[in-house]
């Protein structure tokens, strides 16, 4: 049932930086990222802490503008949207859901649930059943009338899902959605994301250090100091990489490796490309320093005006005093 | 599958399970309900295509949502809150207190008259529309109560019908009253009364100067016209009805006339005569009636009208009550009559006065009707009234009538006055105005503030500008509304106090009812005000806040506003000028500036007066504020080698720099400092009032007599009168004393020279200033009894005193002529002794005498006189005005007594006027004294300014420490302990907290400084308008026990608020804090 031609979001050459007043200077977070998602597709984000996963989950859900690159959503580019253009093509076409719930601390989980439907002008009495419904699938029914510090980490986690379901997104972007919740919940959760995914071709963008989450996806993205370095099947091994790492060079033949590839070529230095056809290069690495660059060569004033011949001695003079022509440099001989 | 069929992804996971058999019954059921929500949806995707229409829908729901929402943070929203709550408390208040004030006034100045209004006939005698039959003319006043305003009417037999719309025009001068021409009884003294009545003329136009008598018909008698004359009996009862009264054939009597002709109840009088007009010429008309009168012409001129006057005798009447006599105010009618019975008159002497224009119809008017919120609505609604009452034609259309208002003339004045005080009022009380909008405007950017991330997951679920914006907003009209309402309705309750406040913090029930209620304009107004100002800064703020992209809000990336310090600073400086222009003009001068001040032009100095102190105030506070915001670093500096702090003192470092802090401190000064001016002007003008009453009455009694009395006489007449009174606060004379008044001259000059003695013993009874004598009273007191003297400002420059003369003596003369027959005739001796004084320095008043006399005169003591005039004369001293200590006159029981005891005084024979320091206390502080009725306002200003400085003590500092709760539980995770912690914290707030508190009261008293200029500017305009001359001086009075209670009751509240927020900020769950944003 999946449609896989239409790609839902697509983003080129992405580039954030932080300004910072810091003595260290602005923070680049992201640098050149592409990246495309199609209808339908679950796609994970792994990376370190600091490697840019949240700025890249804000600038792709248009919550943030990158300082360069584009991002298109459904089809359109989302820079050259006003404020509320954005947030209608928004509202029909993304959620978020976070590590942390962040609900609404003064509104009880229903109305927390209904309140993205409310924005989009649907009276409360719809937007409430339908979230009622949403809750009771997601098990938390009982709970709707129940403010959000009163619920439990995995049910507010819930109440935020059902939230991010309410709007009927075509694409979903979560911060480590599993976060903060017990194993059990987490599964449950993840069942539930992906029959979404899989039935209804809901696409998934996550972000996430769990292997679990990262195995429910059809390819895992692996994020380092703003680039996408490589990209892993769908059973990704999150503490172990290099089994299922296939690198990326962009269409600027950048390539990034990973510490552990790094590690293992013996560390940084230079390296001969003998073989490099098509899919295929090898490398090389070169011990002996193959120019030998000799400067032992020293510069004097020349004794002598190239123009009257006359003969400075010893003189440091920087004109000649007789016809007046600037004295130039010349080699020493020894 | 696409989905956007319009069916929702849930449900078809739920069909999913349903196919694999879970859940089977629920699921179907819940299909169902499904396909109604989908009818549903698709009519209200119609509805949607009209965004209005969806709104209203979801109003309800959207206004229960925000209150809902408000209610749950409303930790974060009390502080926009208590701003609301006090501007709408504020603002309602001077509303409320105005229009209270103009019912305590308007009910007042009517109480001094009986009758409402004179009904006349409309043309002149001679003419068509009118009647001399009186039972047509009284058979009106039937039609007349018809009318809706008209409460009662009764034909009265009295002063002529007055056909003109001005006061002081010719007609009305013409209008003649019925006088009283004499009395024959076989008891009483009548031959001793005179009927000259000069105080008529003196306090009115020049209409006429005798006793005026009026015979009541039957409408008078009971009904609301009799209430009111009922009112004023002082003995005996009013009659019940009109058969009572033409019973006992009654005559009602003035308090003075009685007292004069010695009569009691039930004495009879055999005979009365009172004289009537039967023509009249003058004003532009030449012609002489002295030949065609039949009976005696009389000439006023001050009118230039003659009047043919005839007598009718009435006889055989009894006394059936004695009425205390009023005010002189509206002079319509005329002041004080005798009153009679018409059933005394015969049906032809009651034909020869209507033929004589002497009927006329004196009505009542509903005074429950009678708009008392504003003069002007009073004013229009009596217009109307006679605009009725005219328009119409009565028995049977033959008669037309004149509506001559009686009230209406004491609402004009009553304008005029009011207008003055509430300019005055409303000026005062802007800074507690401004107050409440500043706690407004810092709680709703701190609320903001604090719901950065509430707004930032908004935006992410889909929250459009537009939506956020109207969502906030309508959080802040639910908000608004309910301080409006809280405010108002405790306003309400709150002003009838106010309005009872007799000095700073003191209040008495006046006995006067006032209710005051709102128009519905100005209830608007102050919603408006209210709301609108909350939704209008609201508005500002939110846009601000909302173009901070989300990111940004979600990062906390704050930006830094520039500072306008120099703005701050160049105010504060205007303001410091302010003050120091004040002081310098209350100094009388300073360095090179003299009693003008810096600047001498008129209009610079004004503005600067009148705007200074807000500027000092405004610009002080925002100045003044970074210093209470660096409270921790100079008590850091004062404190940082004790033990108590040496263990926090790097979590002291970054303190005081957050914005919120700066806030609390700016707020705490702002509150603190209005609190003082409000408690120092308050107590300054409590005290001033006070003063300027004991420099007017001069003691606990002034009695004038009209004839010289001796000291032993006068304390005979006054005895007896304690004695008739019997009032147990009153037994006896403590001391009483006069000030004498003789003639000298400088030695060897002829001018002559004004001279007033105190005698021994005088400060037991004259309440005298410090301000007006160089020195102690006491010390005063014994400087004349040593032959020192005083002088006023005119006599120090007769006799070329100054400053530099005090400690010389000159030289005076005293005359004495004595007169004695001899052989030449009249031989007149006299005999010149002179007597050495010592100046003493200037006077400026003597208490109990008139201000402008006392400039003119100087001063001696009682020795000094009995040299200058011998034993023999100075034994024989009489003096027509007595003064008088009877008991602590600030005491309420004996104020009481004194009151009853000076009605009672002025009722003796040969008293002219009798003033009782109370009664004049009274009228200083509701219409007389300096400031107007202020004291109530001062008091409800510092009420509200303490509770708004213990209030916004309390809700800023939990935001500032909800705010800072994440570096707490840092400090925590970092390993301080509690203990730490709450010193920390406690050193820190109390150290802001006591630095601007400080700072806040040296402001208030600053600004208690700058704002006397104001109220110097404001007492000039009073005198301007009012011609009140006020001799004190505003000294500032430092209540200080009220400022430490009001600063200690705010540091407990603050102690209190920092336990409480502290403790919960520790309770907390650290990591949850932590992780949170």
């Amino acid at each position: 049932m999946k449609i896989k031609n239409n790609i839902i979001l697509e983003a080129n050459g992405l580039f954030h930086i932080y300004e910072s007043k810091a003595e260290d200077g602005n923070v680049v977070a992201l640098r050149g990222i592409h990246v495309a998602i199609v209808e339908g597709e679950a796609v994970a984000v792994v990376g370190p802490s600091g490697s840019g996963k949240s700025t890249l989950l804000k600038s792709l859900g248009g919550l943030m503008k990158p300082s360069a690159g584009n991002v298109s959503l459904a089809g359109k580019r989302m820079i050259r949207l006003t404020g509320k253009e954005l947030v209608e093509l928004r509202q029909k076409t993304i959620s978020f859901i976070f590590q942390d719930s962040n609900l609404l601390p003064h509104m009880n989980a229903l109305d927390n649930v209904a309140q993205p439907l409310r924005h989009q002008g649907i009276t409360p009495k719809v937007a409430r059943a339908k979230a009622q419904k949403l809750l009771d699938r997601l098990g938390v029914g009982e709970r709707s009338r129940g403010l959000p510090e009163q619920l439990s980490g995995g049910e507010q986690q819930r109440v935020a899902i059902a939230r991010a379901l309410i709007t009927d997104p075509k694409l979903i972007l979560a911060d480590e959605p599993t976060g903060a919740l017990d194993p059990i919940t987490s599964r449950e959760v993840l069942k539930l994301f992906s029959d979404l995914n899989k039935d209804f071709g809901v696409a998934f963008l996550l972000v996430t250090h769990n292997r679990e989450v990262a195995s429910f996806c059809d390819r895992s993205l692996e994020l380092r100091e703003g680039r996408f370095i490589a990209q892993h099947g769908n059973d990704v091994d999150i503490s172990d990489l290099s089994e299922s790492r296939e690198l990326i060079i962009d269409d600027t033949g950048t390539v990034t490796l990973p510490p552990d590839v790094l590690l293992k070529l013996g560390g940084p230095g230079r390296f001969e490309v003998p073989v490099n056809e098509k899919d295929t290069i090898h490398l090389e690495r070169v011990e002996n320093e193959k120019i030998e660059i000799n400067i032992n060569k020293k510069f004097i004033l020349s004794p002598i005006c190239p123009a009257c011949f006359y003969k400075y001695s010893e003189s440091v003079t920087q004109l000649c005093p007789e016809c007046g022509s600037s004295r130039p440099m010349i080699e020493s001989n020894n | 599958m696409n989905s956007s069929d319009g069916s929702d992804l849930m449900d078809k996971i739920a069909m999913r399970e349903g196919e694999q058999g879970n859940n089977n019954i629920i699921s179907q059921s819940e299909n169902q309900s499904e396909n109604k929500i989908s009818v549903n949806m698709n009519f209200l995707d119609y509805l949607k295509s009209l965004p209005i229409t969806s709104r209203i829908i979801s109003l309800p729901d959207n206004i229960i949502m925000a209150s809902k929402s408000s209610w749950r943070g409303r930790e974060r929203v009390l502080a926009a809150f208590a701003g609301v709550f006090l501007a709408s408390l504020v603002i309602t208040t001077v509303l409320a207190y105005s229009v209270g004030l103009s019912t305590a006034f308007l009910q007042g100045a009517l109480e001094n008259d009986v009758f409402d209004a004179q009904i006349a006939f409309d043309e002149d005698p001679g003419k068509d529309f009118r009647t001399n039959d009186s039972v047509v003319w009284e058979s009106v006043c039937d039609e007349l109560i018809e009318i809706e305003g008209i409460s009662d009417c009764g034909i009265v037999y009295g002063r002529q019908g007055i056909r003109s719309n001005s006061i002081f025009d010719d007609s009305n001068l013409k209008a003649q009253p019925l006088v009283v021409e004499s009395v024959t009884a076989s008891i009483g003294d009548w031959k001793n009364v005179s009927w000259d009545y000069p105080e008529a003329t003196e306090q009115g136009p020049p209409i006429n100067d005798n006793r005026p008598i009026r015979f009541y018909g039957d409408g008078v008698w009971d009904g609301e016209l009799g209430e009111r004359h009922a009112r004023d009996i002082l003995y005996g009862a009013w009659p019940s009805n009109h058969v009572d009264a033409e019973n006992n054939r009654s005559i009602i009597l003035p308090s003075q006339i009685a007292s004069r002709a010695g009569v009691s109840i039930n004495d009879t009088i055999d005979s009365l005569t009172f004289t009537f007009v039967t023509d009249s010429a003058g004003g532009s008309s030449l012609e002489d009636i002295s030949e065609s009168c039949l009976g005696d012409v009389e000439v006023n001129f001050d009118s230039g009208f003659q009047f043919c006057r005839e007598n009718i005798t009435v006889n055989n009447l009894k006394v059936s009550a004695i009425y205390q006599e009023g005010q002189f105010g509206n002079p319509t009618l005329l002041f004080n009559p005798v009153i009679v019975s018409d059933s005394v008159l015969d049906d032809s002497q009651k034909l020869i006065l209507m033929d004589n224009d002497h009927g006329y119809l004196g009505v009542s008017v509903d005074r429950n009707l009678l708009p008392s919120s504003t003069t002007s609505a009073a004013t229009s609604w009596l217009n109307d009234l006679e605009k009725t009452v005219e328009e119409k034609e009565y028995a049977d259309s033959i008669i037309k009538v004149r509506y001559n208002d009686v009230i209406s003339g004491t609402i004009l004045f009553l304008n005029i006055f009011l207008g003055i005080i509430q300019v005055f009022d409303y000026i005062l009380m802007i800074p507690i105005i401004i107050l409440s909008f500043s706690v407004l405007i810092y709680g709703l950017v701190l609320s903001l503030e604090q719901r950065k991330k509430e707004i930032s997951i908004h935006r992410v679920i889909g929250g459009t500008e537009s939506n956020l914006t109207g969502m906030i907003l309508l959080e802040l009209t639910v908000l608004g509304f309910l301080g409006w309402f809280i405010g108002y309705v405790l306003a309400l309750l709150s002003v009838p106090l106010v309005l009872d406040a007799v000095g700073f913090m003191s209040f008495r029930s006046s006995g006067t009812q006032i209710n005051p209620t709102l128009s519905f304009a100005a209830t608007s107004f102050v919603i408006l005000v209210n709301v609108g100002c909350t939704l209008l800064f609201g508005r500002t703020r939110i846009k601000d806040f909302l173009s901070i992209e989300i990111d940004e809000g979600v990062r906390k990336v704050a930006r830094f506003k520039k500072s306008r310090f120099w703005l701050h600073l160049g105010i504060f400086v205007i303001g410091g000028l302010a003050f120091l222009e004040s002081w310098i003009q209350s100094n009388g001068g300073w360095g090179p500036f003299d009693s003008r001040g810096i600047f001498s032009n008129f209009i610079v100095n004004a503005l600067l007066l009148l705007f200074g102190p807000f500027m000092l105030w405004i610009g002080g506070a925002l100045v003044l504020g970074r210093l209470g915001a660096a409270g921790p670093r100079i008590f850091t500096l004062i404190l940082g080698w004790s033990p108590l702090v040496t263990d926090i003192r790097r979590g002291l470092k970054g303190s005081g720099s957050s914005e919120s802090v700066n806030r609390l401190a700016v707020i705490m000064l702002l509150t603190l400092s209005i609190v003082t001016l409000a408690a120092v002007q308050g107590y300054t003008g409590t005290l001033v009032d006070e003063r300027t009453t004991s420099a007017e009455n001069g003691a606990d009694l002034q009695v004038q007599f009209s004839t010289p009395m001796s000291e032993t006489q006068a304390r005979n007449e006054i005895l007896l009168a304690i004695q008739r009174v019997d009032n147990s606060n009153i037994k006896d004379i403590d001391s009483m004393t006069s000030v004498g008044d003789i003639f000298t001259s400088p030695k060897g000059e002829d001018s002559r020279l004004r001279t007033w003695i105190v005698f021994d013993g005088h400060e037991e009874t004259l309440l005298w200033d410090t301000q007006t004598i160089p020195t102690y009273v006491s010390d005063a007191s014994s400087l004349w009894r040593n032959n020192w003297f005083t002088a006023g400002s005119d006599a120090r420059s007769q006799l070329g005193l100054s400053s530099s003369d005090i400690d010389n003596f000159i030289t005076i003369e005293y005359t004495d002529y004595d007169f004695s027959f001899g052989p030449d005739g009249l031989d007149i001796s006299t005999t010149v002794t002179d007597a050495n004084i010592q100046y003493m320095g200037g006077h400026r008043w003597i208490p109990g005498l008139e201000p402008t006399q006392s400039s003119q005169v100087i001063v001696i003591g009682e020795s000094t006189y009995r040299a200058l005039v011998g034993n023999q004369t100075a034994n024989s001293y009489a003096s027509n005005k007595w003064f008088f200590e009877l008991c602590n006159q600030k005491d309420r029981d004996c104020a009481d007594a004194l009151r009853e005891l000076s009605t009672e005084v002025s009722n003796v024979i040969g008293v002219s006027s009798s003033t009782d320091w109370p009664t004049v206390h009274e009228d200083n502080e509701r219409k007389g004294g300096l400031i107007f009725g202020t004291p109530g306002l001062l008091s409800l200003q510092f009420v509200v300014a303490s509770l708004a400085s213990v209030a916004s003590a309390f809700v800023f500092l939990s935001l500032v420490l909800t705010q800072r709760k994440r570096e707490l539980a840092i400090l925590q995770a970092i390993g301080a302990s509690p203990n730490q912690i709450i010193r920390l914290v406690l050193f820190e707030i109390m150290a802001i907290l006591l630095v601007s508190m400080g700072l806040g009261v040296i402001l208030g008293l600053a600004i208690a400084e700058a704002f006397n200029g104001f109220f110097g500017i404001f007492g000039f305009i009073f005198q301007i308008f009012l011609g009140e001359s006020a001799p004190i001086d505003r000294e500032l009075i430092w209540p200080w026990f009220d400022l430490v209670l009001v600063n200690s009751s705010v540091l407990f509240a603050v102690v209190l608020a920092l336990l409480f927020t502290t403790r919960k900020a520790l309770k907390s769950d650290l990591a949850i804090v932590l992780k949170g944003e």
